[in-house]
């Protein structure tokens, strides 16, 4: 493999994994925060990218598209909380699971009803279509630095709001001792409302921009919610930090595995997991 | 042996009506399978629900075991050539054995949520490695063209591929697991299992190796997961890695919860529910996930206790 070739590969390799960390930073947020496993997280991204479809062929303009899909998804991840997830913060991880498998059901059924199972595809916006040329052979579409670059001012933005704002230390000190927060006199209810539906947000918002990459199909959110699992079981559960280091190790590794090990490519991944874990039981930045 | 009112009701009501049932359904081939596929399904729910609900493991990966069932008896047999059935029973028993001691040894490092991730993760490991192989045929799976021979010492005692006689297999096999599960629960072994789940840390007080009940009790539901699984094989004459997929896993947790957590036999109760609602919804819709969703969700939310929990308290009520 020669070097041009190599970082073109590594550039793939680190797009997919600032998306993964998008998506998996809001399932570890709603874990860490709210003590929630949320298995219908993957169905949100799937949201996300379906939403996206629709906006962008009633609008006509991807970035109007976004916002109105974002926006949307904000208010069901508030819907979905103050409905249902609020009956589970005292009840055990198998009721959450359950309740979760319910919902991921709910929306693949209303995901077909509404929009079928036949494959459907985003173009690139146009201002964000074209290619910088790398050598004479190869070139990398713009499109793909952008979501690169937009996860990555997102990771920045939630790093600043959790370290250096008010609002951060609420959420910080919600996690780790949710009562005594609560005698503070912060109402940690909407608390836990904002966080479950910045969750949901990410993770929309990672779909949206993933649709003029991938084709929008069915089940596209269940084979992403595994590999989040893979990076938060990396990182440490709860800990965006490990998500984005997670995050990273995993998109490498798949891209590069696909190309080298096509056969064992789809289990690397695992492999490299189930490594982690021999090593440390808790993951990498387990608090 | 069945000591609680609404389980020996459950007991003396089922077993007898699933006897009569090729009887009633006079040959009906198409219901007789159907109904033996869903007692191999409760087969595999009681094992998960031995494990998570009297075990306290709540795993999101009990399919491997339902698939590895399936593929290692393809792995195992010869293509042209009838093999005996009770030996492979014994080899597919022990391999699964073996392989879960292994990933029990791993998992159990691991707990709660944990536990759930890493045995999923496993699980579609697992799913990948049979999907995208080619020597098992990936995701189309592998057909298994010759059922084996049931012989023991030149007599044969039944027929594979005789869908009634097959019903009947899976109903004793059913029955079996059931008592073994309870003859478990009521030797010391399961008393200490039970301790462990109740008080971990209690029960490492008293002297005992919490990891070693767990890890016993994790190879057991794992073997007679595999039993499922090779079973279900042997039924319809193929396997493909879906048996593997997430959403074995899942929906067999859902029929353990709807049964009623831990009851044993809540597992056959919810199973057959279930699998009955979702024959239903099926011809109603295309879409048969949604009210089964919704179902889920309620159920959850409103239910807590399983139909066991609510037969237990109609036979409660009337005494």
């Amino acid at each position: 493999m020669d070097i041009t070739l190599f970082l073109f590969q590594l550039m793939n390799g680190v797009q997919y994994g600032l998306l993964l960390f998008l998506i998996a930073s809001g399932l570890t947020l709603v874990f860490g925060v709210m003590g929630i496993l949320n298995l219908a997280h993957g169905s949100m991204y799937m949201v996300g990218a379906y939403l996206a479809y629709y906006f962008v062929n009633t609008t006509g303009s991807f970035g109007v598209a976004a916002v109105i899909s974002a926006i949307i998804a904000l208010l069901l991840g508030i819907l979905i909380e103050r409905t249902l997830i609020i009956r589970l913060y005292r009840r055990n991880h198998l009721d959450q699971v359950l309740l979760t498998i319910g919902l991921i059901f709910v929306f693949n059924a209303l995901q077909s009803l509404l929009w079928g199972n036949d494959p459907l595809g985003v173009t690139v916006p146009t201002w964000l279509d074209g290619a910088i040329p790398l050598t004479d052979m190869i070139e990398y579409p713009v499109y793909r630095l952008f979501v690169s670059l937009l996860c990555i001012l997102i990771g920045i933005g939630m790093y600043l709001t959790i370290n250096r704002t008010r609002l951060g230390m609420l959420i910080r000190a919600g996690e780790s001792n949710r009562d005594m927060v609560e005698c503070l006199g912060v109402n940690i209810n909407r608390l836990y409302t904002l966080v479950f539906a910045t969750g949901v947000a990410l993770a929309a918002i990672a779909g949206i921009v993933s649709a003029p990459m991938v084709s929008v199909v069915p089940g596209m959110g269940e084979h992403v919610l595994i590999a989040c699992f893979v990076v938060v079981v990396i990182g440490g559960m709860g800990s965006i930090k490990g998500a984005f280091v997670g995050a990273l190790m995993v998109g490498i590794v798949d891209t590069f595995s696909s190309i080298m090990l096509p056969q064992l490519s789809s289990m690397m991944i695992y492999i490299l997991m189930a490594v982690v874990l021999l090593v440390k039981p808790k993951g990498l930045f387990a608090h | 042996m069945f000591t609680n009112r609404a389980e020996k009701l459950f007991v003396w009501v089922f077993f007898p009506l699933a006897l009569l049932m090729p009887l009633l359904l006079e040959q009906n081939t198409f219901y007789v399978n159907k109904l033996a596929t869903i007692l191999i399904l409760s087969i595999f729910v009681m094992s998960l629900d031995y494990l998570v609900g009297r075990c306290g493991l709540v795993t999101l990966g009990h399919a491997l075991f339902y698939g590895l069932g399936g593929y290692l008896f393809v792995m195992l047999t010869p293509e042209y050539e009838a093999v005996n059935f009770w030996v492979y029973t014994f080899y597919v028993l022990a391999i699964a054995s073996l392989i879960a001691l292994v990933v029990g040894f791993i998992v159990l490092r691991t707990s709660g949520i944990y536990m759930i991730m890493i045995t999923l993760a496993l699980a579609q490991m697992c799913f990948y490695f049979f999907s995208d192989s080619t020597d098992f045929g990936g995701n189309d799976g592998v057909f298994i063209y010759i059922k084996p021979e049931t012989d023991v010492f030149g007599l044969s005692l039944f027929d594979l591929d005789n869908p009634v006689h097959f019903y009947y297999l899976c109903l004793l096999s059913l029955f079996n697991v059931l008592l073994f599960f309870k003859l478990v629960m009521r030797s010391k072994f399961g008393r200490i299992v039970d301790a462990v789940q109740e008080n971990p840390e209690r029960t490492t007080a008293l002297g005992y190796n919490v990891f070693h009940f767990r890890l016993a009790s994790y190879v057991i539901a794992s073997a007679l997961g595999a039993y499922a699984g090779y079973l279900f094989a042997l039924q319809y004459g193929f396997v493909n890695p879906s048996m593997l997929s997430w959403q074995t896993s899942g929906t067999a947790l859902v029929m353990s919860i709807l049964g009623g957590m831990g009851t044993l036999y809540g597992a056959i109760l919810g199973t057959f529910v279930y699998e009955g609602l979702h024959y239903g919804f099926e011809h109603l819709t295309e879409n048969w996930m949604l009210p089964m969703g919704v179902l889920i969700i309620l159920m959850v939310l409103a239910f807590r206790h399983g139909l066991a929990g609510y037969l237990e308290s109609l036979v409660e009520k009337r005494k």
